[in-house]
């Protein structure tokens, strides 16, 4: 019997998964609602499975960033009338003020996973000064260097360079001086 | 021509001893006249490095990165980069043992000058290659120059490099040319092409009284202007780390601690290569056991200066123990590190400072036992200050691969880092069988105390 033990338990593992993989395999679908209440923003999230409201099912709410999706918060529970209700903050910055809002059933017991989303004007548009971008400073491009930059750097540069330059014609001098010498 | 009146006038020049002065000659030029066995040995093995580093160079370039070495996002500099800054370090002998010595007027740096020319040349420009070996994409070199931004540290690094390879290259050549002259005159069994050469480099040289004035005059002006080159050279260097974030670096002692380093990792440059060169060539009679007297006493000085920069830089911050600080200190202090840095330390620091403090210990062996153990402990100190500094970033990224919170250098990168120290000696040791590695009429000049100038010899 102990020979069989490993091979039995993994058996009743596999058994085990196949069974809850067919138990999520209710289908529900996800309405996103978007209110203002006083002045909150509240989003509503009506989980209904086969027509009928269904509760205590965790809908994780995110918001679409640049490369992936912020999550809003921790999950929240649907309540009886299978509505997950959630706040949402208001101070989610957004290139034109629009925002992509997401609500998802994960790995979920009864439900397999699903997600809605809608767009909503909720988000703070960042304004950015830009004004500056062109002026000359040492964090700037290439053509932005300041110019007591510039001219320090050259003068230093020019200086080593010119002296460097100054020695090389003196062993062509020295080279002249030699021949005058010989003839 | 009243110019040329006022040279012969104001300055009597008085031949040297042609007895003395052959002696000499042949004592120093003995070294290209014929390799020997081991010389040709020596060479080969170092050829031999120098290949496998190819190989490995050519393996890393061609092959997933990812795969070949050990560089990740948080040790994206590693092995490659300690080793520049080593070589950065290193190439600053010529500024102590040359320039320093020279203007300071210590007259037993003669012999010893070119010495440490040659090697301030190979370690500059294996300083490049080290660089070149840890860029990511080496083909986009050029956009430094095409996209370069002069506010960045890393175009000054390049500006000052390429200044200071190509002053110490003059400043190497400029006092060789009555050496070439020498070697043209007297080395016969040689090929042609090599008499040729000293033909064409002696640049015309007859040892007229001009032709010494103006040479003096230029070695003079570059010998002053190496010595502000070499500390912006490595200070450039310090400043590429300390104005990165990280917390190691976060530093404004950094370029005179670079400094500092690299004048004690000279000295013990210096003694091993004047060890080897007095025991390779048979020198004893020119590199002497003053000169390792006088070395070893460099040795303590630049020990205990380096010895204050490193109690600033670690103690203050670490009397303080403030955030990231603290994370990285206790690492190297009690954590997995303290062991490598205690070594470092111990041989790094203390053993410069104390050691060649006893007369007996300053003798030619003791004391090249004693600054191999520093040049070594130099190597790592280099390590210690890049690749810790850099696994400790002021915005640490969670759940990174556990690849990125170690680094051990991969075989390619060591055999990389091998091949640039092979070449390195590789190009002393062919300049020394090629060219006189002990300047002739310096040592000469020195020699002719009382007199005022050593003109006529050729």
């Amino acid at each position: 019997m102990e020979k069989y033990k490993y091979f039995i338990a993994t058996c009743i593992m596999i058994l085990f998964s196949i069974a809850t993989s067919y138990a999520q395999d209710k289908e529900a679908k996800i309405t996103l609602t978007f209110e203002k209440a006083d002045s909150l923003y509240v989003c509503k999230a009506l989980v209904t499975s086969e027509g009928s409201p269904v509760s205590e099912v965790p809908v994780n709410l995110s918001v679409k960033r640049l490369f992936s999706n912020l999550p809003i918060g921790d999950a929240v529970a649907t309540d009886s009338t299978g509505v997950a209700t959630f706040e949402f903050p208001q101070d989610i910055p957004s290139r034109n003020g629009k925002l992509t809002i997401f609500a998802k059933i994960v790995d979920d017991e009864n439900y397999m996973n699903t997600e809605a989303s809608g767009e909503v004007n909720w988000g703070t548009v960042v304004v950015s000064d830009n004004s500056n971008v062109d002026e000359r400073s040492i964090s700037g491009g290439r053509s932005e260097a300041p110019i007591y930059f510039i001219v320090a750097s050259l003068l230093a540069i020019g200086l080593v360079w010119g002296t460097l330059l100054y020695s090389v014609l003196q062993v062509f001098k020295i080279k002249r001086l030699g021949t005058v010498n010989k003839n | 021509m009243s110019e040329e009146k006022n040279i012969t006038e104001s300055t009597k020049y008085e031949t040297f001893t042609q007895e003395e002065y052959m002696i000499m000659k042949d004592d120093l030029l003995r070294p290209i006249e014929k390799i020997g066995k081991a010389g040709k040995i020596w060479i080969a093995f170092l050829v031999a490095v120098c290949l496998a580093g190819v190989v490995a160079y050519y393996i890393q370039e061609t092959k997933s990165k990812y795969v070949t070495v050990s560089l990740r996002d948080y040790t994206m500099w590693g092995v490659y980069i300690s080793n520049f800054v080593f070589f950065v370090a290193l190439s600053l002998v010529g500024v102590l043992m040359s320039a320093v010595l020279k203007l300071t007027h210590f007259e037993w740096y003669r012999p010893l000058s070119r010495i440490a020319e040659v090697i301030a040349v190979g370690a500059i420009m294996l300083a490049g290659v080290s660089i070149v070996a840890a860029m990511g994409r080496p083909d986009r070199l050029y956009y430094l120059v095409t996209h370069g931004r002069i506010q960045s540290p890393i175009v000054w690094d390049i500006i000052v490099i390429m200044t200071y390879l190509t002053t110490s290259l003059i400043l190497l050549f400029i006092p060789l040319i009555p050496s070439l002259s020498t070697c043209k005159n007297h080395l016969k069994n040689l090929p042609k092409w090599q008499l040729k050469m000293y033909e064409m480099l002696s640049f015309g040289w007859e040892g007229t009284p001009e032709q010494w004035k103006i040479l003096k005059k230029t070695v003079k002006i570059l010998t002053v202007l190496v010595i502000p080159l070499g500390i912006s050279i490595h200070t450039v260097t310090a400043w590429l780390f300390a104005l990165t974030l990280r917390s190691e670096w976060d530093s404004t002692n950094f370029g005179a601690y670079f400094v500092s380093g690299a004048f004690l990792l000279g000295s013990a440059a210096m003694i091993i290569a004047t060890f080897i060169f007095r025991k390779a060539y048979k020198l004893e009679k020119y590199l002497t056991e003053m000169h390792f007297d006088k070395l070893g006493q460099v040795m303590v000085l630049m020990g205990l200066i380096y010895a204050y920069f490193n109690i600033n830089e670690y103690l203050v911050p670490a009397y303080k123990m403030s955030g990231l600080h603290a994370n990285h200190l206790l690492n190297l202090f009690i954590g997995e590190e303290a062991p490598f840095y205690w070594s470092v330390v111990f041989f790094g620091i203390v053993v410069p400072c104390i050691l060649p403090m006893f007369k007996k210990l300053r003798k030619p062996l003791p004391l090249t036992i004693i600054a191999l153990a520093v040049f070594i402990a130099g190597w790592f100190k280099r390590y210690l200050i890049v690749i810790p500094g850099l696994l400790h970033p002021y915005l640490p990224i969670q759940d990174v691969p556990a690849s990125w919170t170690h680094y051990s250098p991969s075989l390619i990168e060591w055999t990389i880092v091998a091949a640039t120290f092979a070449a390195m000696m590789l190009i002393v040791t062919l300049f020394s069988r090629y060219f006189p590695i002990i300047s002739v009429w310096e040592v000469a000049e020195g020699k002719l105390e009382g007199k005022e100038e050593i003109i006529n010899y050729k």
